[in-house]
């Protein structure tokens, strides 16, 4: 997946897959290593460069959307994310590099870029932000975590994180839920400077993807905003792309199919 | 009798006369601040009134229910075109305007700037009180043209003549986007306006925000801001409007009337103080004008004159005196008025001159104020005063009434 998703979900996720094959396992499942569950969550989506192909639904109370878009990632900090449908939408681009985003508008032939007072509002009309795209947290890096002990609802060990000193964001504590073994990710819940629970992410439909299991489909709720809901699904995934640099430039981002 | 009484009153009054004139100059300037203060405050919220039911809010307005709390692009009014001719048609509308705001990325070159998109009928809008009154008729938006909010045309540093781009979400959903030329830079008392306002014709916004036949809002202006209430109420009983919601600016200015009400405070602790200085004058002077005269009133007395004679000549004596200051100070302070009634008084003039305007409540309005007043003012403070002197003059009156005849004529 794009880079800009990846950085989401670094951001956003951490854990919680729904899908955990270890339902009958006795009471209490080994605990997992902490470290290793980190290490796991922060590298679920990553890789050297990627390409992938997402379809993305917006729910409100009164209408849905469906987006499907191509993303293309390399390292941590660049993702380019083109729409391919409806195609009233088709072309109409993101580029991410470093902590910038740009619009490209086909329609009307414009870059145009994303001020730093637009970092919170609605990324395409989701209830992901344009600073989801961006900000690239590190569980290990940025967090404070511990194993919190067994979860309940949904089933697995909760991990509870707080932000460090200093990290500029707008979470101060995550509390993931990941499977018995530690491994995906089933819930992700955000907790804003004021430590309330602003909006939990869910993680299900673990296959395998070029050769990695993940979660599929990640589901973002906003705790604020009744019947609103932005659903995530990889369709495709391919973590070992050739994804030159040039792929992120302005240049290209307008001569964009 | 009463006519004698209040000739020896009057004739009372003038024995000493610089006492006098102090305690009726107290009660003037207590009059003359009242009705300057009552002046002013009428004139401020004339104004905002006039500013809030004019570009703002007209006198009454019609959302989709929710619209207000949420603002979601979605939540439209839908047959704009019938409803607004369907409102124009009733009686005591003098102005429907439909209107449609989207938040949206509006940029010059690559760099993009938060602004909101209003949609409205330039005709109607350049009408008196509405938003683009103050614009030439070349700058009125047309097409796909684009009239920008001085504070948000010189943040992106656009000039009449620029193609902008705006991108937004459009009330399906989908990514909006498209160009526009700026027609003008313009000034709205429109604080919002002022800073992120893209004003463009209805038309134009409906197409690029997907919202066919359909706005946000409908502003209605009746003919006076009193009538308010009773037009929104007599539009909501149109069938076009079943299910939205119609609101008086009252209700939909909550903190303009809370403003309106606080002046009403203020100008009650002005009317405490004319209370307080009329009573400490009338007080002052009754007192000493009856102890001074203690042996004459004892003669009064003796010669068969009756205490309640002597109550009725002193209170006449202070309520003389209240009448006569609160007279010449309702004559200053009309005059105080209506001097600025008609060139304002300009509050820029008094303090930091970079500062033009004031905002409040989202609307900037000039300093320049138009004082005005009411008779009520004016009954208020001589209402105000009788009542005072009569209380203060009571002491001094029962203790005249009260005297000894020998004992006061010895004394």
């Amino acid at each position: 997946m794009p880079r800009a998703l990846h950085a989401l979900l670094a951001g956003l996720l951490l854990t919680a897959s729904g899908l955990s094959p270890s339902i009958a396992a006795a009471q209490s499942p080994p605990r997992p290593d902490l470290a290793q569950v980190l290490r796991r969550l922060d590298d679920l989506y990553r890789s050297g460069a990627s390409i992938g192909r997402v379809e993305l639904t917006v729910e409100t109370p009164r209408l849905s959307r469906t987006l499907r878009m191509r993303i293309w990632t390399r390292g941590l900090d660049r993702s380019l994310i083109v729409i391919e449908a409806p195609a009233r939408e088709r072309g109409t681009s993101t580029l991410r590099v470093d902590r910038n985003l740009w619009n490209y508008m086909p329609r009307i032939s414009r870059t145009i870029r994303i001020p730093p007072s637009m970092m919170l509002s609605s990324w395409m009309g989701s209830d992901f932000t344009n600073d989801d795209l961006v900000r690239e947290a590190s569980y290990a890096e940025d967090y404070n975590c511990s194993v919190a002990g067994r979860s309940t609802r949904p089933v697995g060990w909760l991990i509870r994180c707080e932000a460090r000193e200093g990290l500029v964001g707008l979470w101060k504590r995550l509390e993931m839920v990941v499977d018995d073994s530690g491994t995906l990710p089933i819930e992700a819940r955000y907790y804003d400077r004021r430590l309330r629970h602003a909006r939990t992410m869910r993680f299900d439909q673990v296959r395998e993807m070029d050769g990695r299991r993940i979660p599929t489909r990640m589901t973002l709720v906003p705790v604020d905003r009744q019947g609103h809901r932005t659903v995530m699904r990889y369709l495709d995934l391919d973590f070992d792309a050739s994804v030159p640099e040039s792929t992120f430039s302005l240049s290209r981002l307008e001569r964009n199919r | 009798m009463i006519s004698s009484t209040i000739d020896i009153a009057w004739r009372n009054l003038g024995r000493n006369r610089r006492r006098t004139a102090l305690a009726l100059t107290a009660i003037a300037v207590a009059q003359l601040a009242l009705l300057v203060m009552d002046g002013l405050m009428h004139g401020y919220t004339d104004a905002m009134i006039d500013a809030m039911t004019g570009p703002m809010l007209g006198h009454a307005q019609v959302h989709a229910p929710e619209w207000r709390e949420e603002r979601a692009m979605d939540l439209v009014l839908e047959g704009v075109d019938a409803t607004v001719a369907e409102l124009a048609g009733m009686e005591g509308v003098e102005r429907v305007s439909p209107r449609l705001y989207a938040p949206a990325l509006a940029a010059l070159g690559e760099d993009g700037h938060t602004v909101v998109v209003v949609g409205l009928d330039a005709t109607v809008e350049s009408g008196p009180g509405g938003m683009l009154a103050a614009v030439p008729a070349r700058a009125r938006p047309r097409g796909r043209q684009a009239l920008v909010g001085r504070q948000l045309a010189r943040k992106m540093g656009v000039s009449p003549g620029d193609e902008i781009a705006i991108v937004g979400q459009a009330a399906d959903g989908s990514i909006a986007n498209d160009l526009f030329v700026v027609s003008g830079v313009f000034s709205s008392p429109v604080d919002l306006v002022n800073r992120l306002g893209i004003v463009v014709p209805l038309a134009t916004a409906q197409d690029t925000f997907a919202m066919p036949d359909q706005a946000h809002e409908i502003t209605i202006r009746g003919n006076n801001a009193e009538g308010a209430e009773a037009l929104a109420a007599a539009a909501a009983r149109l069938p076009e409007l079943r299910g939205a919601e119609v609101l008086p600016w009252q209700q939909l200015a909550p903190e303009l009337i809370t403003v309106i009400e606080l002046s009403d405070a203020s100008s009650a602790i002005v009317l405490l103080l004319v209370f307080v200085a009329a009573a400490a004058g009338v007080a002052n002077t009754m007192l000493m004008a009856t102890f001074e005269r203690t042996q004459e009133l004892g003669m009064l007395l003796a010669l068969g004159t009756t205490p309640r004679r002597i109550v009725r000549m002193i209170v006449a004596e202070a309520i003389a005196l209240g009448l006569a200051g609160v007279a010449v100070g309702t004559v200053l302070g009309t005059g105080a008025v209506l001097v600025f009634a008609g060139t304002g008084f300009d509050f820029g003039a008094l303090g930091n001159e970079a500062v033009g305007d004031l905002s409040f409540g989202g609307l900037n309005y000039g300093l320049r104020i138009y004082p005005r007043i009411e008779a009520a003012d004016i009954f208020t403070g001589v209402w105000a005063v009788v009542v005072t002197a009569l209380l203060a003059s009571l002491w001094p009156a029962i203790h005249a009434a009260r005297l000894e005849p020998v004992k006061a004529l010895r004394s």
